[in-house]
């Protein structure tokens, strides 16, 4: 069976970055293994400019973003293949991977999981109404329209405004396509703000908060779709209810970390994430096989994902000289105003990066990090939204003494 | 006139509160940055966006590449560009920031690329 | 008999599973056969939308056409699935007792199950319920363990291409718009597209069998269709149950209750829900339906949770009982007393899937009767499905990739579906070509993320093997399409190219 010293499973933004930071620290022997075509992921259909502001300090195109750590990966010889499917995963590190060529089994010291994620489907959030033809999620829509130049309608509605939903609104106006409206569940967007900014209210197209699509109408092709505002406690309100004539419904209603593999493997995952549990270092409860990128907690930022990347692969190096061993175990414990926080559990006292996601949207907040009765840190923050990812930095010296760490927002 | 800005420059998106008469500005509140300040100057004198689209591709690996203004251009020109994208197309090989259209509507306007496209390779491997 | 025009023996309208069936069953005389279907591919009525259950036979009044098939059917499935190559699994039935009350209920089944000659019927005890199902709350249940599951629509399909291969012929996309009988004892069946003659008509139409028939003025049926709603859950908890696990049926209501049922892929599904509606055609889901699904289930089985769905559907049935009586009526299994040569199969709800062989049977009997017709000894009752790489073993699968390297492209992650099968559907004999006939015979686009990462892959198939234009590629045939067109419409104008390229040199650098 062949061996490799690292595993990457994923080629997107994730997994590019992990391995170019792999041979950085010394470690030669990497695969990356990408399902796709071609390497960069889902960065190479999101042609919006915007990304690398953090990482290069300068807007990008998606692709042009993603070339950058391509071309690294040439340049530095790292392998990969393509068109290459991982089919299994065992909690000993056994790769089973299907393409063209075979079927081959590998054997590897390390995995970084870099799968990233996928869209959450009608299917389960459960709209009603009849299943036409004219349904799309938002990311393969933009994949038809953005790399394969087919279009997909001509009058459209959008549920959800995450941000490939506000991105996608901005796209199909400029092809000619008329958006009549997004419509978002939540009194709130899911989205960032500078893209309602941008996407929606630079072509006048309203964002409707606090409505859902509760009917779909069509046998066909989708003809109509029927929209009502939601009450305080999600109820239906009286007399809101609209049709709307269109052919297509888009929605873009959450993004759900792709852990098949990872549960095969035995890797505990986090319920409220959907991403495994880690530790500081993105180490999962299965020794050796790590998480990086959308598959460990979605992103709304791509250089956050080459940060986390870079960051876990200090993890990786360490465990191969025999470093990361476990010194303690503190499951990070969450308080009120906050979802979310990776990683889940500290196992040494050394410098650690945490990300949170907040309940909803606030202002003038203090994240406040405790050990159960000593303040330990606190964060201010000028505002607050669940669309946007906070990552604060604790230092050893912050963490040494703790027995349980425990984070609120106030 | 006092009038509220989400700033689009970087993903903070912060708020920056504008009181302003016509084009001059006689205060600014909120911006954390100077790139916000000038992006606030801009919506109310011009708007500027970096347009980016796609264009087909002939003899490429892929059948679109992605493109972008070079520079943020004024707002009102954005649909227009649109439309002006529907109808070009470019041969493979074509690298990262190679020009394929310049001074589009007379204002300055230079589309490049954003995407590496190949050539296509013959079916034979 | 060589065919002529469009000349047949017997036209079969309505390619369902008791269409096909009787299509394959027919194919074993030497008679020329039409099938007629209006819509894309075979199966897209009832028999697509429903439990998958080859029932043993313990539900249906000793006496009726429905009991003496269902177990007649359940006897000889497994027989009839490793002909066709059909996913078959005999996993047994549970039907349980949440009350006291309902035990007697229990005792009631066995009776009539043990009359209608249902074998190995028990009822079992507390422990025993959960020794055979730990998640599942009840006190005693009726055990059945010849109950099985099978794939509806695969069956259809390997019927209609077993029948298809002995020379039937089937037209899709053709709906029947009126049946004129000639003086000479044939009729003439016009069509959407075209017009057909043959000597018999049967009437296997489901939901619109009161409607065709009434096109040669028999106007005593009428049918009621009766709304059933479905979750499916997710792979990863086809754990929480092993048998087929059903409430005790109440009386008056026109199903067996909500149930949950393991499907032959590894998924659950929960429902259907029972709800008389007025269209013939009206295959939503609604809101209040399935959070009454939700809940109903969790009586059961407590484990469930709302996000281990990923879908929802509905189907419907096809009853002669009004909605003001319920309950079951008889399968009508006959030729018309007033139109010579006309079959009507009237009512054909649950267990029609599990008595589709044995009404296939009564229907040629009913011809032959008249006719005498001559047995073809070069019938092959065998056919072959697409070969599943991910159910072949590992040596298998290395040489299978080896001989066909389609066979290492994965194209629908989730239930793991290749590309060389995605090939063989989209080349299907049937010729149907839209995006649910592939999904129906390979899996693809039925997992978690339901078609999410595949969808646009296998588009972009079908639109290469039949060099579509992207408004031609459809979800379910008709005016379902799925593209409007191009993004950049010059691309698909080949022929303008040369003008385009002009056109545009002022543009380019």
């Amino acid at each position: 069976m062949p061996e490799r010293e690292v595993i990457i499973i994923g080629g997107g933004a994730a997994g590019l970055a992990a391995a170019v930071a792999c041979k950085q620290k010394g470690i030669e022997d990497i695969l990356i293994i990408e399902r796709g075509d071609y390497l960069g992921g889902i960065l190479q259909q999101c042609i919006h400019d915007g990304f690398g502001l953090e990482k290069f300090h300068t807007s990008l195109a998606g692709p042009e973003y993603a070339q950058r750590y391509i071309d690294q990966v040439k340049e530095k010889e790292i392998s990969f293949l393509l068109n290459s499917m991982v089919v299994s995963l065992t909690p000993q590190k056994e790769v089973i991977v299907v393409n063209n060529n075979g079927l081959t089994h590998y054997q590897a010291r390390i995995i970084i999981l870099a799968m990233g994620c996928r869209e959450r489907t009608r299917g389960a959030i459960g709209i009603p109404g009849a299943r036409p033809s004219g349904i799309y999620t938002a990311g393969a829509a933009q994949e038809l329209i953005n790399l394969k130049n087919y279009m997909i309608g001509e009058k459209i509605v959008i549920l959800g405004s995450g941000d490939i939903g506000l991105i996608m609104a901005r796209r199909l106006t400029l092809e000619g396509v008329e958006v009549i409206t997004v419509a978002e569940k939540l009194p709130y967007s899911s989205g960032l703000p500078r893209n309602i900014n941008q996407c929606l209210y630079d072509f006048d197209i309203p964002l409707l908060l606090s409505h859902t699509v509760i009917d779909i109408e069509g046998n066909g092709r989708l003809s109509g779709v029927t929209i009502a505002q939601l009450g305080k406690r999600g109820g239906i309100i009286p007399g809101s209810r609209r049709k709307i004539a269109c052919d297509t419904l888009l929605l873009s209603v959450g993004l759900i970390p792709e852990n098949e593999l990872s549960r095969e493997a035995g890797i505990i995952l986090d319920n409220i994430t959907g991403g495994p549990q880690v530790d500081e270092r993105g180490q999962t409860n299965v020794p050796g096989i790590f998480a990086c990128g959308n598959v460990l907690q979605v992103h709304d930022i791509v250089d956050n994902v080459s940060l986390e990347a870079e960051y876990i692969v200090e993890g990786v190096a360490e465990y191969l000289e025999g470093k990361l061993n476990k010194e303690r175990e503190i499951k990070v414990e969450l308080e009120k105003g906050l979802r979310h926080v990776v990683p889940q559990t500290l196992i040494r006292f050394k410098d650690t990066i945490f990300s949170f996601r907040v309940n909803q949207p606030g202002e003038k907040k203090v994240l406040v990090f405790t050990d159960g009765k000593r303040v330990i840190k606190k964060k201010f923050l000028r505002r607050v939204n669940p669309a946007e990812m906070i990552r604060v930095k604790l230092i050893s010296s912050e963490l040494e003494e703790i027995k349980t760490l425990k984070v609120r927002l106030v | 006139m006092e009038k509220e800005f989400v700033c689009i420059i970087c993903p903070n998106g912060c708020l920056i509160k504008v009181e302003y008469e016509g084009t001059n500005i006689n205060n600014i509140k909120g911006d954390e940055c100077s790139e916000g300040k000038d992006y606030v100057k801009n919506e109310i004198t011009n708007p500027l966006r970096v347009f980016t689209g796609s264009i087909l591709v002939e003899n490429g690996d892929f059948s679109l590449i992605s493109v972008k203004t070079h520079v943020p251009i004024p707002k009102k020109y954005i649909k227009k560009i649109g439309e002006i994208t529907r109808r070009i197309k470019v041969d493979a090989p074509i690298e990262i920031g190679q020009v394929v259209a310049s001074n589009l509507l007379n204002e300055n306007i230079d589309l490049i690329v954003t995407r590496k496209i190949e050539k296509k390779k013959s079916l034979s491997s | 008999m060589k065919t002529k025009n469009n000349r047949f023996d017997v036209v079969i309208i309505g390619a369902g599973v008791i269409g096909c069936a009787i299509a394959r069953e027919l194919s074993k005389y030497k008679v020329n056969v039409a099938v007629l279907e209006k819509e894309d591919d075979v199966g897209w009525g009832i028999s697509c939308r429903n439990s998958g259950v080859v029932h043993a036979g313990f539900n249906n009044k000793p006496g009726t056409l429905m009991a003496q098939f269902c177990v007649e059917g359940n006897k000889s499935f497994a027989e009839l699935c490793s002909q066709l190559d059909v996913p078959y699994k005999k996993i047994g039935k549970l039907v349980v007792a949440k009350k006291k009350e309902e035990i007697k209920g229990l005792q009631k089944l066995k009776q009539q199950g043990d009359t209608n000659g249902v074998d190995n019927l028990q009822i079992i005890d507390l422990n025993e319920v959960k020794r055979l199902e730990p998640n599942i709350e009840g006190i005693a249940a009726l055990y059945s363990p010849e109950t099985a599951i099978t794939s509806p629509y695969l069956l259809t399909i390997a019927l209609a291409e077993n029948a298809l291969d002995k020379g039937v012929s089937f037209f899709l996309n053709t709906e029947v718009k009126s049946i004129i009988r000639l003086n000479n004892s044939h009729f003439r069946i016009k069509t959407n597209k075209r017009e057909f003659t043959s000597s018999y008509v049967i009437n296997s139409t489901g939901i619109y069998s009161d409607y065709i028939a009434r096109m040669v003025g028999i106007n005593k049926y009428r049918i009621y269709p009766c709304r059933g709603e479905y979750h499916i859950l997710d792979k990863n908890v086809s754990w929480l149950i092993n048998h087929l696990v059903y409430p005790v049926p109440q009386a008056g209501v026109g199903g067996l209750g909500i149930h949950l049922t393991p499907t032959i892929d590894g998924n659950i599904l929960v429902g259907p829900s029972n709800e008389y509606i007025k269209s013939k055609d009206n295959l939503s889901v609604t809101s209040s339906v399935m959070k009454v699904l939700s809940s109903e289930a969790r009586e059961f089985l407590p484990l469930i949770s709302p996000g281990y769905i990923i879908r929802s559907y509905s189907g419907l049935r096809a009853k002669q009982a009004p909605s003001s009586e319920g309950g079951f009526w008889d399968f009508v299994i006959e030729e018309s007393g007033i139109v010579n040569n006309f079959i009507n199969l009237i009512g054909i709800e649950s267990p029609g899937l599990t008595a589709a062989q044995p009404i296939a049977k009564r229907v040629v009997e009913i011809i032959n009767k008249k006719e005498r017709l001559d047995f073809d000894p070069s019938f092959n009752p065998f056919r072959k499905g697409i070969l599943r790489f991910e159910e072949q073993n590992e040596e298998t699968k290395k040489t299978l990739i080896k001989q066909e390297p389609d066979y290492g492209e994965i194209v629908c992650r989730c239930e793991k579906v290749t590309k060389k099968e995605i090939l063989e559907a989209v080349n299907n004999p049937l010729g149907a070509r839209s995006l649910i006939s592939i999904k129906y015979r390979t899996r693809a686009m039925m997992g978690r993320c339901q078609g999410g990462y595949c969808q646009n892959r296998i588009m972009e198939i079908l639109r290469e093997s039949f060099k579509l234009s992207p408004q031609e590629i459809t979800l379910k045939g008709n005016n379902s399409y799925l593209l409007t067109g191009y993004r950049s419409n010059e691309v698909s104008k080949s022929c303008q190219k040369e003008k385009l390229l002009s056109l545009e040199e002022e543009l380019l650098v």
